[in-house]
């Protein structure tokens, strides 16, 4: 999705603007153009640039953070996380599965939500801008507040326990609490992690039926369709480039994102929430006087390339469907 | 009829339950924010039974809220304030004017879009603290602003090139120059896009917990997130206070989604779809 949208706005740049006739004007709209783009520039070259470069080049170097000197190893980091070291690589793997089950459960739990969700709020009038509205919250809010009230609702004494209790589903309930269980908690994130991505998804699903030609439904129901063939046969095909974007930032979001991870488990219990996101802030900020630094930096790279290779993936295959 | 009519009621049940699953933890941010010390340990009930406003109180001004929502409000307003300026200036320019490198900064500043924050993030720390302003509220500052650039670069990018040629055509045959033009034809003609990005920005902005974390550690200089969270890191955390400084946190991010709805959804839209 994103690389077709640079290229659509990369053809648009190349319609040059007509050109400013004489050389001295054309120097001056040289110099005022450069001023426009000046102090973004600037920025762009100490906060991204160099990072950028800094950061690259880390990863090929042991470090501290401390000593003066970094130390050259090469690929040695790479092949640290990938397979060489005994502690380190075992890690990763056990975080690189957790961030994959978040690939694919976020997505497809979303989309399944969401797209009945829009279907069905397009179907009725009243109340349907309030409804919109309550729907939007988990998005709007997202961020360390909503975690922090989600744990608490989760606690063992917590409402959610209380509820399943109540409508007899006490079976279901977590005495230790949802995120204090090695095989509840990263469930319970992902679902966490749906509530709060069905928003975004649901409202493109609403904007994308709103365009499908309501006379179109009505003439495969006079013809006798049923509800669900209309669904299936024509509102989810007219809607495949949709939902090919929220299948794309799902992905980006699972390699990107780590936040709700470290806010509600910071990985426990026993590593069993950990992901590659988390692991990265933990070797980059919380390893003390050992050398992690190069390892962190070559961790991130990773995830870059895993991030460009998937979208590129992506962007493929939306391309086929269109 | 009959029939339409059941699958009507079956539709609003249904949208009610998600309705319901969708404002859950609010509702309980809410309540226990108006619960004591002694009835949050009881739990329970959602609506409470002895409501108080101490907590909200006491969250605000003992426990120094007021303070770090100050400290928010400093370090969202300049991001905003400054995303407008660097990038607003920087859009014209790639729209509208001619001169060498447009399209390769262009380019640049959009392909950050691929690189993560998790993968900068431990670079900016190293070079700010060698520039002397990390832990300190500019040091967090300029990188958000910088964040902000691949999608504001294209969304005010894709504004000014759909605001017609002629009337800057017009303008310059009235003798006015770049800077005239740009002030006072196409910074008003860009409103509604200039809302978009300032509430776009806005919202993450308040909410970073990530980059402020590993570089804050002055008390007096946190933001909300830090101040809730220095809350909960206590051994047995007393949640009708957690909940309280969270309702402080979200309140203000409510309020302005219930103003400026509109901007958020066009904003949304025409960034995954543009």
């Amino acid at each position: 999705m994103t690389t077709l949208t640079v290229k659509d706005r990369a053809g648009r740049l190349r319609e040059e603007p007509p050109r400013g006739g004489r050389p001295r004007g054309r120097w001056k709209e040289i110099l005022t153009g450069w001023a426009f783009v000046l102090p973004a520039v600037a920025l762009f070259l100490v906060m991204g640039l160099y990072t950028i470069g800094s950061g690259f080049a880390l990863s090929f170097a042991k470090w501290n953070g401390f000593t003066p000197e970094w130390l050259w190893v090469g690929i040695q980091n790479y092949k640290d996380l990938l397979y060489a070291d005994p502690s380190l690589a075992p890690e990763m793997r056990r975080a690189a599965w957790n961030t994959l089950q978040v690939m694919i459960a976020v997505p497809a739990l979303t989309v399944a939500i969401a797209l009945p969700l829009a279907v069905t709020l397009n179907s009725i009038r009243r109340l349907r801008s309030l409804l919109r509205s309550v729907y939007f919250l988990p998005y709007v809010t997202s961020g360390i507040a909503v975690y922090y009230a989600w744990r608490y609702v989760l606690e063992p004494e917590g409402s959610v326990n209380l509820l399943l209790r109540a409508l007899g589903l006490g079976s279901l309930s977590q005495p230790q609490g949802f995120l204090g269980n090695p095989s509840t908690a990263l469930p319970t994130l992902i679902l966490i992690l749906v509530w709060s991505s069905v928003p975004v998804a649901t409202l493109l699903y609403l904007s994308g039926l709103q365009a499908i030609d309501p006379n179109m439904i009505e003439a495969a129901q006079i013809d006798g369709a049923a509800p669900r063939h209309v669904l299936r046969r024509i509102i989810w095909p007219l809607l495949r480039p949709i939902t090919a974007a929220i299948v794309l930032l799902g992905v980006r979001d699972a390699l990107h994102g780590f936040q709700i991870f470290l806010i509600m488990t910071g990985g426990g219990p026993g590593g069993h929430t950990d992901v590659l996101g988390l692991m990265t802030y933990r070797l980059s900020f919380f390893k003390g006087l050992a050398q992690t630094l190069g390892v962190a930096s070559a961790l991130g790279w990773l995830l870059f390339a895993a991030a460009l290779l998937l979208t590129l993936v992506n962007a493929r295959m939306l391309r086929r469907i269109r | 009829m009959s029939r339409s009519r059941a699958a009507r009621i079956a539709a609003y049940v249904a949208l009610a339950v998600y309705a319901a699953i969708s404002v859950y933890p609010f509702l309980w941010m809410v309540s226990g924010a108006f619960k004591s010390r002694t009835e949050i340990l009881q739990g329970g009930h959602l609506i409470p039974q002895h409501p108080t406003l101490d907590t909200l109180v006491d969250t605000w001004s003992r426990l120094n809220f007021v303070q770090y929502f100050g400290n928010s409000l400093i370090v969202t307003g300049s991001t905003v304030i400054g995303v407008l300026v660097v990038y607003s200036l920087a859009s014209y320019a790639f729209a509208v004017l001619n001169f060498p490198g447009r399209k390769v900064l262009f380019w640049f500043f959009v392909s950050l879009l691929f690189v993560p924050g998790i993968t900068v993030l431990l670079p900016v720390v190293i070079l700010e603290k060698e520039l002397g302003v990390l832990g300190t509220h500019l040091g967090l500052v300029l990188p958000f602003i910088n964040g902000t650039a691949p999608l504001t670069v294209l969304l005010l990018t894709n504004s000014y090139s759909s605001i017609p040629r002629e009337m800057r055509e017009a303008a310059r045959a009235d003798g006015a120059g770049e800077p005239r033009i740009f002030w006072s034809i196409y910074l008003p003609l860009a409103r509604p896009a200039h809302i978009t990005i300032a509430v776009l920005t806005a919202v993450p902005t308040w909410n970073e917990y990530v980059l402020t974390r590993v570089s804050i550690s002055d008390a007096s200089l946190y933001t909300l997130p830090l101040g809730l969270e220095s809350l909960i890191s206590s051994e047995v955390p007393r949640y009708n206070e957690v909940m309280a400084a969270s309702l402080i946190l979200v309140l203000p991010v409510i309020a302005l989604f219930l103003f400026l709805q509109r901007y958020f959804v066009n904003g949304l839209v025409g960034a995954i779809k543009g």
